[in-house]
């Protein structure tokens, strides 16, 4: 359903962010993509839904390319929900409201529906009490799943993660993490930036490993962590999992 | 001194006070909503949009107030061969001015939005329009509070010019009086006494709104 092909992507005239990443994600399946920080890894989860304008190669959902002027870009990111490292609520919103926007204003539902649909979400990621509270009023992991519910709101086909654990206290992960697989369990298609490798181990069927803009290893989970094929991969596998 | 001469004329000067007041809530009315506009088309990425609103920002706040006045007033008859009633003219200038003023406070209070806030609503499948007008503004309008009162205030200030093309407000209407009376110390004191009452009941607007802005970060 994403196809990635040579994509380049530069900041500016000599950064080189992302050089010649080829990658497919199939529906149905978990791809995680791990590796050190500033290995491109967020920046290749926002040129998937057009976020980041890249210079080279393309990249295709559900057959559109996204960096066609044709293809109306807003339809394509309403099909694919994203999460982020810092949560990104909107603060003048309760709960509620952060969730039912956009099902209202771009998929253009009535409010008693989009708000109805808001709370069986809430009730999944168990924060139904929270629906009338500001973003300032809950904790990190709270507000962590309160985003993945916004984006479960717009019925995606695709969930990106950027880093969704990565700014939490220790003691919330679990709580986003626990969302996390129970969605995957239920058959979401999912890409996941993670530094998580005990998550990528239980969910991904497929695991990504980036350094310097570059795909290094991709691989089937099992395989990933059992036969990495690559030495910086193993690098990095004995750093992580000490 | 004679005080007389003040509660003598005070319903006279005081109905002046009334067309300043509505000439002050139409400069900030128009001015915001204008300068909001300027704001969000200098801040696009269209240069066709951004180029014309810097040029105009630019512009406006490289000329005194005085002479917008004049030019509305006396050039609009040589441009459109009809002319404009002395409100009219000087509620246009206002909002023309001052637009070029709010614009840049707009301007910084859109800055002010953390960039993952755009991101966020964006990849929510949201339009440049709809995230500007449910994500972006209210926060940026919720930052620039106290500077919007203070720039109110001065706006409330600037109204007195208005009487350079003659428009009958609160200190033109002190004029005429203290030209009966020939009482100008009593007058522009008591003028004076006015202007500070209500700018200070403004500004202290403004400093409850900025307090109560504190308090809700708080929680």
């Amino acid at each position: 359903m994403i196809d990635i092909r040579h994509l380049s992507l530069w900041y500016g005239r000599s950064h080189r962010v992302l050089s010649d990443i080829n990658a497919t994600i199939v529906r149905w399946r978990r791809v995680v993509i791990c590796g050190a920080s500033g290995s491109g890894k967020s920046s290749l989860l926002r040129c998937i839904n057009g976020l980041e304008r890249f210079q080279e190669g393309t990249v295709h959902v559900n057959g559109a390319n996204i960096q066609d002027p044709k293809v109306d870009i807003h339809r394509v990111r309403a099909g694919i929900g994203m999460v982020f490292q810092h949560f990104e609520l909107y603060p003048h919103m309760t709960v509620l409201e952060n969730i039912c926007l956009s099902p209202i204003y771009v998929l253009k539902k009535k409010r008693t529906e989009a708000e109805k649909k808001a709370e069986t979400l809430l009730t999944q990621v168990g924060l139904l009490e929270k629906r009338n509270s500001y973003p300032a009023m809950l904790s990190g992991g709270q507000q962590q799943r309160v985003a993945i519910a916004r984006a479960l709101a717009m019925d995606p086909e695709v969930m990106l993660f950027d880093e969704p654990t990565s700014a939490l206290d220790p003691e919330m992960i679990q709580e986003v993490l626990d969302v996390m697989i129970d969605l995957a369990r239920a058959g979401m298609t999912m890409v996941v930036v993670t530094h998580e490798m005990g998550f990528a181990r239980q969910v991904a069927d497929e695991i990504i490993y980036m350094d310097q803009g570059r795909i290094i290893e991709k691989n089937d989970v099992a395989q990933f962590f059992d036969h990495p094929q690559n030495e910086r991969t193993r690098q990095f596998l004995d750093r992580i999992i000490r | 001194m004679d005080l007389e001469v003040v509660t003598r004329n005070a319903g006279f000067m005081l109905g002046g006070l009334y067309l300043t007041c509505q000439l002050a809530a139409l400069a900030i009315a128009g001015g915001l909503a204008w300068g909001t506009i300027l704001a969000v088309a200098r801040l696009s990425r269209q240069c066709w949009l951004s180029l014309p609103a810097v040029a105009y920002i630019h512009f406006f706040r490289g000329l005194p107030l005085i002479l917008v006045i004049f030019w509305l007033y006396f050039l609009t008859p040589v441009i459109t061969g009809q002319k404009l009633n002395e409100f009219a003219a000087a509620a246009l200038s206002f909002v023309v001015y001052e637009a070029a003023y709010f614009a840049e406070i707009v301007r910084a209070g859109i800055q002010s939005v953390p960039k993952g806030q755009t991101m966020a609503g964006l990849a929510a499948g949201l339009t440049a329009f709809q995230l500007m007008r449910h994500v972006i503004l209210p926060q940026a309008v919720r930052n620039m509070r106290p500077s919007i009162v203070t720039h109110a205030v001065v706006i409330f200030q600037d109204t007195s010019l208005a009487y350079v093309i003659g428009l009958r407000e609160f200190l033109r209407r002190v004029n005429l009086v203290d030209a009966r009376e020939a009482r100008s110390v009593e007058l522009y004191l008591f003028a004076g006494l006015v202007y500070f009452c209500l700018c200070a009941a403004g500004t202290m607007a403004g400093r409850y709104l900025e307090y109560r802005r504190f308090q809700g970060e708080a929680h």
